[in-house]
């Protein structure tokens, strides 16, 4: 965990704020484009946003925090609640989302799903590498960054307001994509569904944020061989794999507890895991808050 | 009821008006008909509160109910809504507001001296906007109370200055109270060992959600 201050609350659009958060002491933790950190609320909420600012300050982590009117309680606390000058807890940067080396790039953005891309466009059009920015909203005061945007990317940089012009075609944008392109996209369900009709899977790099709403067969009991220390946990069929192994002393960090943060990772080293994250867990590792076994017994690295 | 010749006193009405007085001007004038954003702050910041109800012959009934700062949403100025966490499945609440649509909040912020208390009347409801905001842990209650609010103000401070409740020396309390297992083993009347009872009713607690 490091510690930062609010150091400034920005509305940047009509519903989303822009946080830049200082470093209490020292430097923050280094990242690249797509990462992205937990921040620790006051209200004992945990949430993930995508770092939007520039990885070259060390001093400051700037993220973009939309309302959402449904809140459970972050945005609006965020929003309504936060004030600058209050100390908050953020975690190490992750990433899911990173920057494959390509030489050119294609980003779809859908709202506040900007985030990620902008450090990445900045990141591509510095190299002098081509790239297209395609970025839908509802209308340009509900897309943050829009101006910005405009004015250092110019004409790389396409906004859609799906109010005036209604959804883009990604299938004709698919169309005429170069075969060496990589796209990369992050915005609501609509849009990574849409995403994932019209491109290639093997070109595509999505993140979402929130869990995709999916159907899994009923959660049925399995044990868990903690093999440092050689315990067997019981995880019965109502409880997690990160709650039980938390109640048998082995715990975990976690975070979302919903499988797109990746707070909770754990290395598989025996048995099949049943893969229910949003995140797509690498080869020989697992997401304990949501991911449960296909076969009766796995083993952990723990 | 007949009472016990040992029973204290009765005062009657009449004369606990004429003892205390009436409230000042000031005292009435703080007492709000919304919920506005000073009390929207306190409430975005309690973990706890306690809710009184009362049955249609109006005998009452207060229970506590507690989840992370915020966990009771402000719909709008006028309306709360609290989730029902999983708990003793009593439910009295529910059978109360039934029958009587009369609630009493009292929330309370750790560290801050001042009670909010919210009066209003009550219903049970399952709408799914409602519930999806007070999903935690992946677990989303099945029902939600909300709270039609007549009437909102702060409470001061003196009953929390007095009991020394966000003092962490009064924790020390804690120490004077036997162990929640040598309790229900006494209460419940069963021959068990209180340790072992203690661990069922710990491990009973690891399931919050």
């Amino acid at each position: 965990m490091q510690q930062t201050v609010v150091e400034h609350i920005d509305r940047i659009a009509e519903d989303v704020v822009a946080l830049t958060l200082r470093a209490a002491a020292g430097e923050l933790a280094p990242w690249d484009p797509g990462a992205h950190i937990d921040l620790s609320l006051p209200n004992w909420l945990t949430r993930q946003y995508s770092l939007c600012g520039d990885p070259a300050d060390r001093n400051a982590y700037r993220v973009a925090v939309r309302y959402d009117p449904l809140s459970r309680g972050g945005s609006e606390y965020v929003h309504r609640f936060l004030r600058p000058g209050r100390a908050l807890g953020v975690s190490l940067p992750r990433n899911h989302f990173p920057l494959v080396p390509a030489p050119r790039y294609l980003f779809l953005a859908g709202g506040i799903g900007i985030t990620p891309l902008l450090p990445m466009l900045r990141a591509v059009a510095a190299a002098g590498l081509p790239a297209t920015l395609l970025y839908v909203g509802p209308s340009m005061d509900r897309m943050p960054f829009a101006g910005e945007l405009r004015r250092s990317h110019g004409d790389r940089v396409h906004l859609v307001e799906t109010k005036r012009q209604g959804r883009p075609d990604l299938g004709a944008l698919a169309a005429t994509l170069e075969a060496d392109a990589l796209v990369y996209c992050c915005g609501p369900a609509s849009m990574l569904a849409a995403a994932e009709a019209a491109f290639p899977a093997g070109r595509l790099h999505t993140e979402r944020f929130q869990p995709a709403a999916r159907t899994f067969g009923p959660d049925t009991a399995f044990e868990a061989v903690c093999a440092r220390s050689g315990d067997t946990v019981a995880v019965p069929a109502d409880e997690s794999l990160l709650d039980a192994l938390a109640h048998a002393g082995h715990p975990l960090p976690s975070g979302c507890r919903e499988g797109v943060c990746g707070s909770c990772e754990v290395a598989v080293l025996d048995g099949a895991p049943e893969h229910r994250d949003d995140i797509g867990a690498p080869e020989g590792r697992m997401y304990a808050c949501v991911s449960r076994a296909l076969s009766p017994r796995l083993v952990l690295d723990l | 009821m007949t009472h016990a010749p040992t029973r204290p006193r009765r005062v009657s009405p009449k004369e606990v008006l004429a003892r205390l007085g009436q409230p000042e001007p000031m005292i009435r004038a703080k007492v709000k008909d919304r919920i506005d954003g000073y009390f929207r702050h306190f409430i975005a910041h309690s973990p706890f509160l306690m809710m009184a109800t009362a049955d249609a012959a109006g005998r009452a009934d207060c229970s506590p109910r507690g989840d992370y700062p915020g966990f009771v949403k402000v719909l709008d100025e006028h309306t709360l809504a609290l989730p029902d966490r999983p708990g003793n499945k009593i439910a009295d609440s529910f059978r109360n507001l039934a029958e009587n649509d009369g609630v009493g909040l009292c929330f309370l912020v750790p560290g801050v001296r001042e009670v909010l208390r919210v009066n209003g009347s009550g219903y049970v409801t399952d709408e799914p906007d409602v519930l999806v905001r007070m999903r935690t842990e992946a677990k989303q209650p099945e029902l939600a109370i909300v709270v039609e609010v007549a009437e909102a103000y702060f409470h001061c401070g003196r009953a929390l200055i007095r009991s020394r409740l966000w003092d962490p020396a009064s924790q020390a309390l804690a120490e004077g109270m036997p162990s929640l297992g040598e309790i229900a083993a006494a209460q419940f009347g069963v021959d068990v060992d209180p340790g072992l009872l203690e661990q069922v009713l710990e491990d009973g607690y690891r399931k919050l959600y």
